[in-house]
Parts: structure tokens; sequence; C-alpha cells
């Protein structure tokens, strides 16, 4: 049994990364994880609003001269993000993600994973 | 105490917008504003960190520290990197007068007559600040990267002020 869903795993891995190969890069259903840049600037999230899948990679980088957290109360907090910095989270369970900085409360930002 | 306090921070910058509706400062003039009224937070904020008595306002203290100083670090690369010596006017002595008079109010205080006192000042302060910004140092700015800085940095005075009253409001029910 286990060794038959194995073998399935294994041939659809391949099936996977056939497909991959074969579409262009950047869309379809099977998208391998991808990485998400939100820059802060001017005490802004850029974009302001990111919709990303599970598995996703999203990187929250500080440009202003003082620091910065990214935090979503019960699912995810950078903690302080340095002037220069960057923090990376992997998103996994599916949902709205309202978030915010906990140092400058007026900035605002949204993850979407679905 | 809390009238007088947030008249001596409105009049040094009602000289501020006085002396700009007269003669729009040059950017040397400008540079040298922005880095006094950093700095003049910086020593408010030490003195808060310091002998602030609610969690609060000494975090809030420490934070002005720390972003007026990220703020001061990034304007003195710009000049340093423009070649302009930020130049002394009578708004960033005044600036720098009524700060010294603040600091010197805050001394004599403790407690949460300190608190209260501090986070008027920073709310009166952050007020004028901002309006300086939009009504004389951004529209007076003639070099396209000083004008810049201070249109990234204008939202940081905006979110410093909202902190501040949120902490005068919660500072006032305590009362």
């Amino acid at each position: 049994m286990r060794t038959a869903a194995g073998a399935g795993a294994l041939a659809a891995s391949w099936a996977l990364a056939i497909a991959l190969a074969a579409a262009p890069a950047g869309v379809g259903a099977a998208d391998p994880a991808r990485t998400h840049e939100v820059v802060i600037q001017g005490l802004l999230y850029v974009p302001e609003t990111l919709t990303v899948r599970p598995g996703d990679v999203v990187v929250w980088t500080n440009k202003d001269p003082f620091p910065h957290t990214a935090t979503a109360a019960g699912a995810f907090d950078s903690g302080s993000i340095a002037p220069g910095k960057s923090w990376r989270f992997t998103a996994k369970k599916a949902g709205t993600y309202p978030y915010l900085c906990t140092l400058h409360t007026t900035m605002k930002g949204t993850l979407r994973v679905e | 105490m809390k009238n007088f306090i947030i008249t001596v921070a409105a009049s040094s910058l009602v000289l501020l917008s006085g002396h700009a509706a007269a003669q729009a400062p040059s950017d040397a003039q400008i540079a040298s504003i922005v880095v006094t009224a950093n700095q003049v937070d910086i020593d408010a904020g030490k003195l808060a960190e310091s002998k602030g008595s609610n969690a609060e306002v000494k975090a809030f203290g420490k934070q002005m520290v720390t972003d007026h100083s990220g703020v001061n670090k990034q304007a003195v690369a710009l000049v340093t990197k423009l070649k302009v010596t930020p130049e002394d006017n009578p708004t960033s002595k005044s600036l720098k007068a009524g700060g010294a008079e603040n600091v010197k109010n805050l001394e004599k205080l403790s407690g949460t007559a300190f608190d209260k006192a501090y986070v008027d000042h920073e709310v009166a302060y952050h007020q004028q600040v901002l309006d300086a910004i939009d009504k004389t140092l951004i529209p007076s700015a003639q070099n396209a990267e000083l004008k810049s800085l201070l249109v990234s940095v204008r939202p940081a005075f905006v979110a410093h002020l909202e902190h501040a009253k949120m902490l005068q409001a919660s500072l006032g029910k305590k009362s």
C-alpha cells in the first residue's frame, strides 16, 4: 500500500515536472511555490494587497530609515524589520489576513492566501 | 501646564510658518530645520524613555528616538551627498529653543504628570511639524531629492501624531 502510494506520488511528480517544463513560466495551476515581494517604503506596503497560494513565500523588505513590522494577529508576526532588512514568510493556510505595523498602526496591508 | 506646553510648541512653530510666509527657506535652511526638528524630538524621546512612568509612554519615547534618528541619518547622508551645509536660520533656532524649553519643563515633572505633559507636547509638536512640512518645507524645497526625502518621511509624522493622540486619549481615561 505504502509502496503503491509512493510509486503513485513519484509518477505524479514526474507528470508534474513534465507539465511544468512544458508550461510557460508563471502561469497554470501546477505552479511551483513562488516568491512575492512586498516593499515597505514611505510607511506603505507595496503592493497593499497581495494574493498568493499556499506554499508561496512572501518577502517584506524595509526601505524606510527606521524599523517596521508586518503583523497579522494570530497568523504571523515579523517582529522588528530593521532598515534595509527583509523578512520571509511561507504562506500556509488559506484565508485573508489583514496585517499592520505594530510601530506605525496607520500602516495596513492584506495578505490573501487562496 | 498642558496649555503652557502646547503654547510653547505652537509658538515656536508659528514662527516657522510666519518666517516661511515672509521668505521661503533655502535648501540649506530646510536641511537645518529637518535635522533640528528630528533632534528636538530625539531629546524629548530620550527623556521619556528614562522618566516616563507608563510603559506605553516609555515605548513611544524609545520609538521616537529610533525613528527620528533614522530620518536624521538619511537626511545627513543626503545633504552630504548634495554638498549642502545645513544653515542656521530663525526657524531652526526657534525649534531648538522650543525643544530646550520643553526638556526643561519635563525635567521638573514625574509620574503621570510627566507622561501627560510629554504626550501633550508630542501631539502639538507633530501636528505643527506636519503643517510646516506641507505648507513650507515641501513647497520650498528646490532639490528634487530633498523634496522626495520630505515626501517620504511625511507619513512617519502622520503615524506618530496618530500614535500620540491614542496615548493622549488613553492617559486621559486613566486620570
